[in-house]
């Protein structure tokens, strides 16, 4: 039944459109999450940064007083 | 100062760590590329659509990998409540979706050219559709819940109960008719199911894939532990007043 069904598609050489699609979108996935999270690290780090000399400012600010 | 210190030291900690193993991954996977076009024969029967295989079925097992994590990251945070349990079991499962939507998408384009059809509602597939559905859920109830640690819970309990669809997926091809090729790994998997040179091939593959795998978990873990040092910076913030 297998056989078949494999026989009766068009192979092989038809193929490789399907072959470049597949790892087109595997590499556009893996890659895009990759970038999506270091991205938002990114983001992350420059907020961390000001909010924390924010923190420091107001450390003076009550050590002033 | 000392305290804002240490609330970014675990993001300062990591940058090593992760760049020694974004290298290795890289270069196996320059390698384990070169394998699979140049190494790896053509199947005489499907040509050269097949070589998809090398990425689709490491993909699969690694999202079955990821579901364990999040499984027993799960039991942990539940034992336990510590949060670095749940960081685990988050950051596992949001890799483990990307993987099980690839394994989706390149079974799909597989299916194509093999079975001249994108889709069929036979067991392998329809229940590897579930598996993706019951993890998005668990990123939704995640993002939905009234507090964190109310939504740890209830992901944590989503994460137990819906790791029981990952053997139904692994062991569908055995127990009903199915279109699918049987297992090539596993305890269902026949011994002459490959040639010798495309078991090594996928076996590097597999490889490979374990490292891109834990890259992607510890970069996720990351971004979680700078998103925590945020939180408590704005906390420490507002409870100063400004």
């Amino acid at each position: 039944m297998l056989e078949s069904v494999l026989l009766s598609s068009h192979l092989p050489s038809s193929n490789l459109p399907y072959l470049f699609a597949a790892f087109a979108v595997s590499w556009v996935v893996l890659f895009g999450y990759l970038f999506y999270v270091n991205r938002r690290q990114h983001e992350m780090r420059k907020e961390i940064a000001r909010l924390e000399t924010m923190l420091e400012q107001s450390q003076e600010h009550t050590d002033g007083q | 100062m000392a305290s804002s210190q240490s609330l970014t030291s675990p993001s300062s900690r990591m940058p090593s760590a992760k760049t020694v193993m974004a290298a290795i991954t890289g270069v196996m996977m320059v390698i384990n590329l070169y394998l699979i076009f140049m190494v790896a024969p053509t199947d005489s029967v499907l040509g050269h659509v097949q070589r998809v295989f090398y990425f689709h079925v490491p993909i699969a097992i690694m999202s079955f990998l990821a579901f364990f994590v999040v499984f027993a990251g799960s039991v942990m945070y539940l034992i336990t409540r510590s949060p670095k349990w749940d960081a685990v079991a988050h950051a596992a499962a949001e890799v483990g979706v990307v993987l099980v939507t690839l394994a989706l998408i390149t079974g799909i384009i597989w299916a194509r050219p093999v079975w001249n059809t994108w889709w069929t509602w036979e067991p392998r597939l329809t229940t590897t559709l579930i598996l993706w559905l019951i993890y998005v859920a668990y990123l939704m109830v995640r993002s939905y819940a009234p507090t964190q640690s109310k939504g740890a819970i209830y992901a944590a309990v989503m994460g137990i109960v819906g790791f029981v669809d990952v053997p139904i997926v692994y062991y569908s091809v055995v127990w009903w008719r199915s279109i699918h090729p049987s297992p090539v790994v596993g305890p269902f998997a026949q011994a002459d199911a490959l040639d010798g040179t495309m078991a090594l091939v996928l076996l590097y593959s597999f490889i490979t894939f374990v490292f891109f795998f834990v890259y992607m978990v510890m970069e996720r873990m990351s971004l979680r532990s700078m998103e925590e040092a945020l939180g408590r910076i704005r906390f420490t913030l507002r409870r100063s007043g400004r």
